[in-house]
């Protein structure tokens, strides 16, 4: 009996030293020889979405920098509420990164899904991508220009249907317009989509009057739409139509669409400095190499090297006047 | 309508690379597999082997993914009738008939039937897609709320058939299967009955609790049973069996064309596709059929009808990526990632540009839907071994293997948890006598219906003179009135004729 219980805790011993043997040099060389092992990439939308496209076109460049495999793991569902938790869970030893659209998912997480998470928690690494709302109309409708629209909801705001997406950064930028052009919020006639998607291909086939949906959604729909109103400062991809500060003047209120791009775990900077640097400088070199560019834009996909302090605070910003709207977007 | 300048480029293209051909079989043979794993839907097969296109020219990449669509297409048609899990959530009018003609030992014949019935119906709606890519994409694009409102009501009627001996029951069954269907955040983005969990944000996950309500109840019933099909001299799998249950099909040109026609349409409607159009296929041959009431107790005809409209709702679907560059629902959107990946864009331009690649995929899917039956045929005769498999066996297998594949879904352990309580609701529902198959259906419309009918509220602004502008919708509901008042002439006269015959024999 006694033998016995002296081999075990031996045995238990042995083995727990072994195994701290082990894995402390492992620890170790983690740190220093990162990346070691491949690397994961959540995007917390389903296949085939803009997110998903972008991760999948910028891997193989990614790995070719950091000298190991990019695998892309999709965890959609519940606004990608889903997967940022579940991003957030894994260890922030940099071999779990996060390709997604930051605003207006991370802000509406926080602001209307009770999210187990700040904003802060994500670290922006570059968020190339920073989509614009559109307001366009069918080829079919009639509608010719904004002020068309505005004179019609001046005149009766029932008068046209309007389809967007619920608690959306589209939906802050029409009650902004409202507001500008005086016109009534209450009562007008909003019909909501449960995606971009299905919104968009509502304008083209004239079943809403006008739509306010993200920009660069609409490129395949060019042929069936007219655009509007872009709610940007400078004319993006071409559209013609108005621009907000055409109407409203150089400082007009308007907020921007999906910001997507890299993240990390906030954490990491301070725990991992190393990695985050090396990851950083990965992502950079990656953005900004010619053969990236070169098959990113032909995708349709951004590219552009904005880097983490204009990332953090473009979506700061985005926040807070999210944070400033949240009656709005609570269910329309 | 048929460029032929195009067409004999096409066939150029066709014949011009045995590259294009390479990748079909081995195609056809990942999407039978992976379509008949119950839980891995046609997205995810295709999904998982889109990284591979990257290193193949556009052609035989399109080729690649669009055999697999067509082989998980059918293979979630073999799990259906063999064990009742639908593979996939449009192979689930295939369990009402197929399943019962499995478990009275007509296996051989519901495989044959299912496969021809498929084949026939993938091939027609090419056929279709061919002559009508252009019209179809303008259609597509006017169906607002109120048509897709019509469309799912539409659906709701084959709760009167799927009720058996108590249609109180059969309609509270549906009616809770509605209701379960609109847990989550709705379209104007308010959140009902998710009681906190994350998880259900979005619904609840309709395959898993789909595989709980239909299969696990059935397989825990049979825990008494030692053999799928009791009979032990039916228990053969035969060849010449199968081939006579093509035969049959073949034998059913109307159900075919109908299903094709309705797998078409609805097909091609973003977001709504094959899911639903085997339902409505499958009624409304229930409906029009004069042994309408054999329906759910082992008729081929509704074999047929569910797979006829399954698998042409492909080419619908295909024609909305094609025309309009819109994905209608996962697979087409991973054909455009496709696309994407060599740098082509999908829409309007792509065609009037490129008709001759949109021809040489259209001829490529005809060659695919003609081996997929030399190719089914062995798959079936294969898979028909499960009935010889002894359920003390099977049931534990089919369990493990329906909990993986919950799990595979959204790679969380909510799958999982969503078959264990609707396999639970499902025994307790088969119990007591309320039928399944009603509250899968209602869980599948739940959410088409919710949408659709505020959607069609909201651009109304609650007026109901909203539906004249509207012809689209008028029409369907015309063709809806008009399905339903024949068929109750046609019983009525039936009735009337057997009762004179009777007279006169009395």
């Amino acid at each position: 009996m006694k033998s016995t219980l002296t081999r075990r805790h031996m045995l238990k011993l042995a083995s727990t030293s072994a195994a701290a043997l082990i894995a402390a040099p492992s620890m170790l060389r983690a740190d220093a020889n990162y990346p070691s092992r491949p690397i994961n990439v959540i995007v917390p939308f389903k296949a085939g979405g803009y997110n998903d496209r972008l991760a999948r076109a910028f891997a193989p460049f990614l790995q070719e920098k950091l000298g190991q495999p990019v695998n892309i793991i999709n965890k959609g569902g519940a606004g990608a509420l889903l997967g940022h938790s579940y991003f957030l869970q894994q260890p922030d030893d940099g071999y779990t990164i996060l390709c997604t659209s930051a605003a207006p998912y991370l802000p509406l997480n926080v602001l209307l899904q009770d999210a187990p998470f700040k904003v802060s928690d994500f670290q922006m690494i570059n968020l190339p991508s920073q989509d614009y709302t559109l307001l366009a109309t069918s080829k079919d409708s009639g509608i010719t220009s904004i002020d068309d629209v505005i004179a019609r909801l001046k005149a009766d705001n029932t008068s046209l249907s309007i389809g967007l997406q619920p608690a959306s950064a589209d939906l802050v930028n029409l009650m902004l317009l409202m507001d500008m052009s005086g016109i009534s919020r209450e009562g007008l006639r909003l019909v909501t989509f449960d995606g971009g998607g299905p919104a968009r291909n509502a304008v083209a086939g004239n079943v809403v009057d006008i739509a306010l949906v993200g920009g660069q959604g609409f490129l395949p729909l060019v042929e069936q739409i007219t655009p509007l109103l872009t709610f940007d400062t400078e004319v993006q991809d071409g559209w013609g139509g108005k621009l907000i500060t055409d109407l409203g003047g150089a400082d007009a209120a308007f907020v921007y669409g999906s910001q997507r791009g890299w993240a990390v775990h906030s954490s990491m900077m301070t725990s991992n400095p190393d990695v985050y640097a090396k990851i950083t400088t990965a992502i950079e070199a990656a953005s900004k190499d010619p053969a990236t560019i070169e098959a990113l834009t032909s995708q349709q996909l951004a590219t552009q090297w904005r880097g983490p302090e204009a990332s953090n605070k473009a979506l700061a910003d985005t926040s807070k006047v999210m944070a400033q709207y949240v009656d709005l977007l609570k269910g329309a | 309508m048929i460029d032929f300048g195009a067409l004999d480029a096409a066939f150029a293209l066709l014949s011009s690379s045995w590259t294009a051909w390479v990748f079909v079989l081995p195609g056809l043979i990942i999407g039978l597999f992976f379509g008949a794993m119950p839980g891995i839907s046609i997205t995810m097969a295709m999904a998982i082997f889109l990284p591979m296109t990257l290193y193949m020219d556009f052609l035989p990449a399109i080729i690649f993914l669009t055999a697999i669509y067509t082989g998980a297409g059918f293979g979630g048609s073999v799990p259906a009738v063999l064990m009742n899990i639908p593979g996939t959530s449009s192979a689930l009018a295939t369990t009402f008939d197929g399943y019962p003609m499995a478990r009275q030992g007509r296996h051989n014949e519901a495989l044959g039937l299912a496969l021809t019935a498929s084949v026939l119906g993938c091939l027609a709606s090419y056929i279709l897609l061919l002559v009508l890519i252009a019209p179809v994409s303008h259609v597509v694009l006017k169906m607002g709320p109120l048509e897709l409102f019509v469309i799912a009501v539409w659906g709701l009627l084959l709760l009167g058939s799927l009720s058996g001996n108590s249609l109180p029951r059969g309609l509270l069954a549906g009616v809770f299967g509605v209701l379960l269907g609109t847990i989550g955040m709705n379209t104007a983005g308010f959140i009902r009955g998710t009681m906190g969990v994350p998880w259900l944000l979005d619904g609840i996950p309709t395959i898993p609790a789909m595989m709980g309500l239909l299969a696990a109840s059935q397989l825990l019933g049979l825990i008494n049973t030692s053999y799928l099909i009791e009979d032990e001299g039916l228990r053969k799998i035969s060849m010449p069996k199968i081939l006579s249950g093509v035969k049959m099909a073949v034998k059913e040109p109307k159900i075919i064309i109908r299903g094709t026609l309705i797998g078409v349409i609805v097909g091609s409607i973003p977001g709504v596709g094959s899911s639903i159009s085997n339902l409505l296929s499958y009624s409304e041959a229930q409906r029009t059929s004069d042994d309408g009431e054999s329906f759910g107790k082992g008729n081929p005809k509704g074999v047929i009808a569910a797979e006829a409209a399954n698998s042409s709702s492909e080419g619908g679907a295909m024609a909305t990526m094609l025309a309009l560059g819109i994905p209608g629902g996962g697979a087409t959107a991973i054909l455009l990632a496709a696309f994407a990946m060599h740098n082509i864009v999908g829409g309007p331009s792509f065609i009037a540009q490129n008709k001759d690649i949109v021809y040489a995929i259209i001829f490529s899917n005809f060659a695919q839907a003609m081996l997929l039956f030399f190719v089914g045929l062995g798959f079936v005769y294969l898979a028909g071994y499960v009935v010889r498999v002894p359920l003390r066996f099977l049931i534990p297998s089919v369990l493990v293997v329906s909990v993986f594949g919950s799990y595979a879904i959204d790679g969380s352990a909510s799958g999982p948890i969503t078959l264990a309580v609707f396999s639970v609701l499902g025994w307790a529902m088969v119990r007591y006598d309320y039928p399944v198959a009603a509250t899968v259906v209602g869980l599948l419309l739940g959410r088409l219906l919710e949408g659709n009918l505020l959607r069609s509220y909201q651009v109304s602004g609650g007026k109901l003179s909203y539906a004249l502008e509207r012809p689209g919708a008028l029409f369907i509901l015309a063709l809806l009135v008009l399905s339903i008042v024949l068929s109750v002439i046609s019983r009525a006269r039936k009735k009337r004729r057997l009762s004179v015959r009777d007279a006169a024999e009395s």
